[in-house]
């Protein structure tokens, strides 16, 4: 009998808990609802991590406290590739984004899906001066005249390099806008004089450098230069740019004065890792590295532009990274407040923040005069590179991405092609076979899409 | 008290019920209604969440599909000629089967070498057992990250061992072959908890009067194992095949998170070809084409097992 009352007790006492839990998480989600009176939602889907999600929730919260009618809520979604099928899946339902950032890649599937808005019509309606955005990074999210896409975190691709290195084996450092030869004689240099202690030079297996390789020799890598003019309806991996560069790399190998990191995430925080432990020298990588590389580097960091052929003049390379996209499933009140949104984070001075926190470059060509962004350039001159290769670049066909459905697997093929180069395969084969499949690829697209019979 | 060792009735009994009962389902209408009331939610759900999936797969596998994934022009079995044509699904189809013969045969005797290591009775043998069950609790992400770390050429556990023995240096997820070993390696250790708590269980269920027999006779302890442990445990071992077998085409997790594929494809398995083309680039119809190759393959090697290994297993 005592140990039944006992039991009461107990129970007593967990209905008494679970109601006072339940109470209080009660009134804490009241209180959350009533936080944001009579403010429009605006969903906006990210996909990035680390320091720039942080920056990027910052910027969130500024553009909330700047005005009364909207309240933008961030969603992190993953990573770029998953994001886009989940913003096309969800299209028309309650779950999806009025704003969401997409990779540089899904550029002209999602302007093919009809399901966004094209920042143009905001444009347009404003008079907003597209001008004071940097033109190489407009020019990737356009079509035909028409603003797609709103550049956001922008990249380019740079040689970086070991100044300390260079200087204390009496290397005369690479020019601003070096050639292949350029880059082999500092790598032969570096190897022949540190006696092999520091390995001279390395390029990432990755495809978004290979269509940087085309981009800077200016030849298409699909037809129609590049999509920009029509449907592509067929590839081009083997053109004298993308031999000539392969065959670089691959000399260099046999060499031994280019070391093989592999592909993915793994290679790249091995190289990072080697070059900041200052057993690499040289390599070819984003300019959103570079937060990372100069943070508790003791070395001096180098960067040049990204290397072309000899005997031709620097086309220009094409940005990465991602931009700003509006759905068109949301109401006009709605989709104003994302366009509200993204002109926030276009102003000079988050541009200029964002730069400083993330090492994605400034696209608001006033971001320079702002006191953080010269701070940055007073501290790190090197810094500077990037943006002045980006605002350098005319834009172009052969600069200004590839505007064609797909590119991921363009760049899962060129990867394979890349890899088997790199274990010595013959460059015009691997690379043949390779745009075999994506021409089929691409053409078996462009049917189920009733572009091409 | 012999009942309590069978749970279940015996074969005999089984169909002496039945001939209490001839007409059975075909007997009484409110039979029917019961045994409808009974399996109808299990069909409903089944029927929702299995059947319609796969009859969809095979639908879509005869289309192409467009950029927002609906199927537009019809292609009849062309998604699975271009696959079948394909060196590369073909390289895919080989180092899935390599992949999953190496699974099922590692994590099935080292399984047993621990499960007969820790029916031992010896002092502290518990802590073995708990330790030999321990990756049961393991999720698939944090093994992936600890096995990053042992074979990462930089920092990693097995490259600075070998330095410090001067033995070469290898370059494991970098490497076509050594690659394939990581994730062999690493989805051997991750099967085996569950395989060793299994066989765990079926080696101390053997009747000790059958090794006090045994042992009467003269029996050697490895003619023990082999003539009177294997035997006895063959229905689970062949259980424990099964599962693996099938977990093993179904691995998806530590290849993603350790090669993505990589290197040059050489852990590009076939279930990670359907991931790759469905999610990442969209390509529905043949990811569904691959599905159904995948499906076929895994019910074509169990009826195997169960056809020509089923006939070596003896029930009590």
């Amino acid at each position: 009998m005592k140990r039944i009352r006992k039991l009461w007790g107990w129970l007593a006492l967990l209905v008494v808990g679970v109601t006072l839990i339940g109470t209080g998480w009660a009134t804490h989600q009241a209180a959350v609802a009533r936080a944001v009176p009579h403010r429009t939602k605006i969903l906006f889907w990210h996909e990035m991590t680390g320091p720039a999600q942080q920056e990027l929730l910052r910027l969130v919260q500024g553009f909330n406290r700047s005005q009364t009618t909207y309240q933008v809520v961030p969603e992190f979604e993953g990573n770029y590739n998953e994001a886009v099928q989940k913003v096309i899946d969800t299209h028309g339902t309650t779950a999806s984004p009025a704003v969401f950032q997409s990779m540089d890649i899904s550029t002209s599937q999602l302007a093919h899906t009809g399901n966004i808005t094209p920042v143009q019509k905001y444009i347009d309606e404003d008079h907003y001066d597209l001008k004071q955005i940097a033109p190489g990074a407009r020019a990737f999210y356009a079509n035909r005249g028409v603003q797609l896409s709103m550049p956001f975190n922008t990249s380019q691709p740079v040689l970086y390099y070991n100044a300390t290195l260079l200087k204390k084996y009496h290397i005369t450092p690479p020019p601003v806008a070096p050639t292949y030869q350029d880059i082999t004689r500092v790598a032969t240099q570096l190897t022949d004089r540190s006696h092999h202690k520091v390995q001279g030079m390395t390029v990432e297996i990755y495809g978004w450098l290979f269509e940087q390789f085309l981009a800077n020799s200016g030849e298409e890598l699909a037809n129609q230069h590049d999509g920009h003019t029509g449907t592509p309806t067929e590839v081009n991996f083997t053109s004298p740019g993308a031999l000539t560069a392969m065959h670089w790399i691959q000399t260099n190998l046999q060499r031994g004065i280019f070391v093989n990191y592999g592909a993915g995430a793994n290679a790249q925080s091995n190289e990072t890792a080697s070059f900041l432990s200052g057993r690499l020298g040289m390599f070819l990588q984003s300019s959103a590295l570079i937060g990372q590389l100069t943070t508790g580097n003791p070395d001096r960091l180098g960067i040049s532009d990204y290397p072309h052929p000899v005997g031709k003049r620097a086309n220009g390379v094409a940005i990465g990274g991602a931009s700003l996209w509006l759905s068109n499933d949301k109401s006009a009140h709605v989709q104003r407040g994302a366009w509200d949104f993204i002109k926030y984070l276009m102003t000079a001075k988050s541009q200029a923040a964002w730069q400083v926190a993330t090492g994605y470059l400034a696209l608001n060509q006033r971001s320079a005069q702002t006191p953080a962004l010269r701070a940055l350039f007073r501290k790190l001159p090197a810094t500077r590179v990037p943006g002045n290769q980006l605002r350098a670049t005319a834009p172009n066909q052969t600069n200004s991405g590839i505007f064609l459905q797909g590119l991921i697997q363009e760049r899962n093929l060129t990867q394979t092609a890349m890899e088997q180069i790199y274990q010595g395969a013959d460059p015009r084969r691997a690379l043949s076979t390779a745009q075999r499949a994506m021409t089929s690829y691409v053409q078996n697209n462009n049917r189920a899409n009733g572009y091409q019979k | 008290m012999e009942m309590t060792h069978k749970p279940f009735p015996s074969p005999t009994k089984a169909k002496s019920v039945a001939k209490e009962r001839p007409r059975g389902f075909n007997g009484h209408r409110h039979d029917k209604y019961v045994a409808a009331a009974f399996l109808g939610p299990s069909l409903v759900v089944l029927g929702i969440f299995v059947f319609y999936p796969m009859l969809k797969t095979l639908y879509l596998s005869l289309f192409l599909t467009n950029n927002v994934g609906r199927p537009t022009v019809f292609v009849g079995l062309k998604n699975y000629g271009t696959l079948l044509a394909s060196s590369a699904y073909r390289a895919s189809f080989q180092a899935t089967l390599i992949y999953v013969f190496s699974v099922v045969v590692l994590t099935l005797t080292v399984g047993v070498l621990l499960a007969q290591a820790a029916v031992q009775k010896l002092a502290g043998i518990r802590w073995f057992r708990t330790i030999f069950s321990a990756t049961m609790g393991v999720s698939v992400s944090v093994a992936a990250i600890f096995w990053l770390f042992i074979f990462s050429p930089s920092v990693g556990l097995l490259d600075q061992l070998a330095a410090s023995l001067h033995l070469p240096v290898i370059n494991w997820l970098t490497t076509p072959g050594w690659a394939m070993v990581a994730i062999i390696v690493s989805t051997v250790w991750m099967n085996l908890g569950f395989t060793f708590l299994i066989l765990f269980g079926a080696l101390q269920m053997v009747p000790t009067t059958l090794y006090d027999a045994a042992a009467v006779e003269g029996a050697s302890p490895r003619y023990q194992f082999l003539h009177v442990t294997l035997p006895m445990i063959s229905p689970t071992l062949f259980f424990t095949a099964t599962v693996t077998l099938i977990g093993a085409f179904k691995s998806f997790g530590l290849i993603d998170l350790m090669t993505a594929g990589g290197p040059n494809n050489a852990t590009n398995l076939m279930v990670y070809q359907v991931y790759r083309d469905a999610f990442l680039t969209g390509n529905y119809g043949q990811a569904s084409a691959e599905s159904m190759i995948l499906a076929v393959v895994i019910a074509g090697l169990t009826w195997v097992q169960f056809k020509f290994l089923e006939k070596r297993v003896t029930y009590e």
